[in-house]
């Protein structure tokens, strides 16, 4: 990928035009690609002008003369999170705000940490003093605050939640994250190129073959090469078999939270049946350490297929009884009906993506939008559609797990045993090259962007988990509920703290 | 209602009669040390080039086969060794009874090491339940898993297993995730909470050493430089049965017990 150079002054403009004509702002972030001290890097989806609702990535840089941003979050509001990132990564503060509230580096970090930033920060006094963070505070009498986290209450990932309430409504909430912050972009910036599929795989290790597609997709376009089709059929197996073991594993969630104790058994004695198809499909209950840049790391033998295929089928028919115990229980359909609504236009202007954001009736899917194969061939249609409440996350989740199940019995029957899957790769990688792979994780749209310099080595490799963009329409959904409704809508959004967190 | 009657009285009975039983075949598991000689004198560097966490490590030996060690704390489970190995020296261990109490005892060698063995604890204050708290700290897959130990195939209830909202409840911590620095505080107040006797578990590659994480600005390093540990569960993430199999230990349960007889499993669930 070739960048286009936007000047500084055009960037929030621009970015506002291309979201008004349909595309999409990816991921913002910066690199030191050599030819100035910092530049902005904005990987962008601008609509074919040929074909409605199809994308083609593009790559904005915007050199910065200073360590100040332009104007951003007024014209584009989804870019909020990405603002706050880049000042606790590389020191960047917005122009108008003197001391920026950071997004994942908080308290426990010091001050002048700002990882990876490639020379110091003007003027960053090394004083040790810890970074501070300040929460909304919400007036009026009668609000009070309830803190949740970092460490919750159930088997879950850790995360701060502030609610202010007045009774039993949820006036306002603020997410902080960062908790399980390991340094993986600068990690994946030093490890040698051909052992990084499996720091990837760890970003958010329940989105295993999300994210190591999207790693070798980023890889594969930067060699120019392509996997075999034997290679790119089986990949899209596992990223559908992730779908269906997360989906299930959250429909779990759903009927628990709702009271609904039998629905809960009916799911969680389908969900381990998925991970014993991945275990067929890879050897990994977690898809991990199958999707390599060049296709995969083991060929698919056919006795394996032949269990794998058993799987599916036991899948399909076992879903068929458990759905029906969930979507015609009038007392779990009540709790979900009308309970945490992202509404339409806030979801555009957050830029809500995966199941969630079709659930608020955006069409986005990277399958489909960016015609990725193998998913054109098989006559295909993304679920979409609803009022944006957490019935409608949980019926378009049902309605992918049902059409991913459709895709793998496909998939699995053209199935060759004996066809190639894997490519051989060259030593090194090209010099001074930006490349992006872009997946429709079972969360949505996964984002990885590589620039490499000139001896190929990476420079910076930045990911955006779908998590990134989903975390603030959980906050709006929060918004007017009660108190005792935050862990249904919280598991209907079924976010990852780790690929945030990153 | 009636239906959802007529698909309770459809779900059978579920709950596995196995006990701690091997993987498949299929499987991707640990990584061992077989008595194979290896070739590391012919120049075969296959397992150090391919293991991403530098788990092996290959010492040559003036009048003997070299020395291989694996580090099952830092194994990922990825195969990529056993895979690799020309001289089948390292191979595929799909035990599922691979928890230990000792951090030397995740070493597996093809040389004697020399290590304590450390003795079982004369008190199980623990042995008919334990009420345990989870934290995770940045593997969320060993979070499902330890999830799926809940469901109703494995049915960790069934052994006096319990999973407690505060850790003013538990008598373990269990840890997922490789602990960095933002989260090594929040797990210190965690254990200051626990009433004594309390024990400390950490699952997975990640938590028992950092893994792949280990070593960068995030010092995500493992419990251990944290808190003390009192049992390692290898595994990246460790299958439910592994995760079982670590809570047992940590009970001091026979079926914790890594030369168990399979007898003992009709006994233990009987009782």
């Amino acid at each position: 990928m070739t960048p286009t150079t936007v000047s500084r002054a055009d960037l929030a403009p621009q970015l506002k035009a291309l979201i008004e004509r349909g595309g999409r702002l990816a991921l913002l972030t910066a690199a030191d690609d050599g030819q100035s001290r910092l530049a902005l890097a904005a990987l962008v989806l601008s609509p074919d002008g040929q074909a409605a609702g199809q994308l083609r990535p593009a790559l904005w840089r915007t050199p910065l003369d200073d360590d100040t941003l332009p104007p951003l979050t007024r014209l584009v509001p989804q870019a909020h999170w990405a603002k706050r990132a880049l000042y606790d990564f590389f020191g960047l503060r917005p122009a108008d705000q003197a001391r920026p509230n950071p997004l994942l580096l908080h308290e426990a970090w010091p001050a002048h940490l700002h990882p990876l930033r490639p020379t110091p920060c003007d003027g960053a006094a090394e004083t040790g003093e810890a970074t501070r963070y300040r929460f909304l505070e919400v007036g009026g009498e009668g609000v009070y605050e309830i803190p949740v986290g970092p460490i919750h209450a159930g088997i879950i990932e850790p995360g701060h939640f502030r609610f202010s309430c007045h009774g039993e409504v949820i006036q306002h909430l603020e997410i902080r994250l960062g908790y399980q912050h390991r340094g993986l972009e600068e990690q994946l910036a030093r490890t040698p190129w051909r052992q990084a599929h499996h720091v990837v795989s760890t970003i958010s290790s329940d989105t295993a073959a999300g994210n190591a597609l999207a790693h070798a997709l980023a890889v594969e376009s930067l060699l120019d090469i392509e996997p075999p089709p034997a290679a790119v059929a089986l990949r899209a197996a596992l990223l559908e078999c992730e779908r269906v073991a997360c989906h299930l594993g959250d429909l779990i969630g759903y009927c628990a939270d709702t009271g609904f104790a039998a629905g809960a058994t009916a799911f969680s004695l389908l969900r381990p049946r998925a991970q014993i198809l991945s275990e067929w499909l890879c050897g990994s209950r977690y898809q991990a350490h199958a999707i390599v840049p060049g296709g995969l790391a083991r060929p698919l033998p056919g006795d394996q297929r032949e269990g794998a295929e058993h799987c599916v089928t036991q899948l399909i028919d076992g879903f068929e009884r458990a759905e029906p115990l969930l979507l015609d229980n009038s007392g779990a359909l009540e709790r979900m009906a009308g309970t945490g609504v992202v509404p339409r236009p806030i979801a555009d202007e957050i830029g809500l993506v995966g199941p969630a954001g079709r659930a608020a009736g955006l069409d986005y899917d990277v399958r489909s939008a960016l015609s990725q194969p193998p998913y054109a061939d098989l006559g295909w249609q993304p679920a979409r559609g609803g009022d944006g409440d957490v019935l409608a996350r949980c019926t378009v989740r049902c309605a992918e797990i049902r059409a991913s199940l459709t895709l793998l019995r496909r998939l699995l029957a053209q199935h060759n045993p004996d066809a190639p899957t894997r490519v051989d790769l060259p030593d090194r990688l090209p010099a001074d090259r930006w490349a992006c792979g872009l997946v429709e994780a079972w969360r949505g749209e996964l984002v990885h962007l590589v620039l490499t310099g000139d001896q190929g080595q990476i420079l910076r490799y930045a990911v955006k988990d779908p998590s990134f963009n989903n975390w603030t329409g959980l906050a709006v959904a929060a918004r007017g509920e009660v108190v005792s409704d935050f862990p249904l809508c919280n598991k209907s959004f079924g976010l990852s703290y780790s690929g945030n967190d990153l | 209602m009636i239906n959802t009657l007529l698909g309770l009285l459809h779900t059978k009975r579920h709950t596995t009669s196995d006990m701690l039983p091997d993987l498949a075949d299929h499987a991707l598991t640990l990584a061992t040390v077989s008595d194979q000689p290896c070739a590391a004198a012919d120049g075969c560097r296959a397992c150090l080039d391919a293991c991403p966490t530098s788990a092996v490590t290959v010492l040559p030996e003036a009048n003997s086969d070299p020395t291989v060690t694996v580090d099952r704390g830092r194994c990922l489970a990825c195969r990529a060794c056993t895979d690799g190995c020309p001289t089948s020296t390292l191979v595929a261990d799909r035990n599922t009874r691979v928890a230990v109490r000792t951090r030397a005892e995740l070493l597996h060698s093809n040389r004697p090491l020399d290590r304590p063995t450390p003795a079982a604890p004369r008190r199980r204050p623990f042995a008919r339940s334990l009420h345990i708290r989870e934290v995770s700290t940045g593997d969320n897959a060993a979070d499902m898993e330890i999830q799926a130990a809940c469901n109703p195939i494995y049915d960790c209830f069934r052994f006096g297993l319990h999973f407690v909202a505060s850790p003013r409840h538990a008598d373990a911590l269990l840890v997922t995730g490789p602990v960095g620095r933002a989260m090594a505080e929040p797990l210190r107040r965690c254990h200051a909470a626990m009433a004594e006797p309390r024990l400390v578990i950490a699952l997975g590659c990640a938590a028992i050493s950092g893994g792949i994480h280990a070593g960068g600005y995030a010092e995500a390093n493992g419990v251990d430089a944290v808190l003390p540990v009192d049992v390692y569960v290898p595994g990246g993430p460790p299958h439910p049965w592994m995760i079982l199999h670590g809570l047992f230990l940590a009970m001091g349960h026979p079926l914790g017990d890594d030369r168990s007889d399979p007898q003992i499993t009709q006994i233990t669930q009987m009782s």
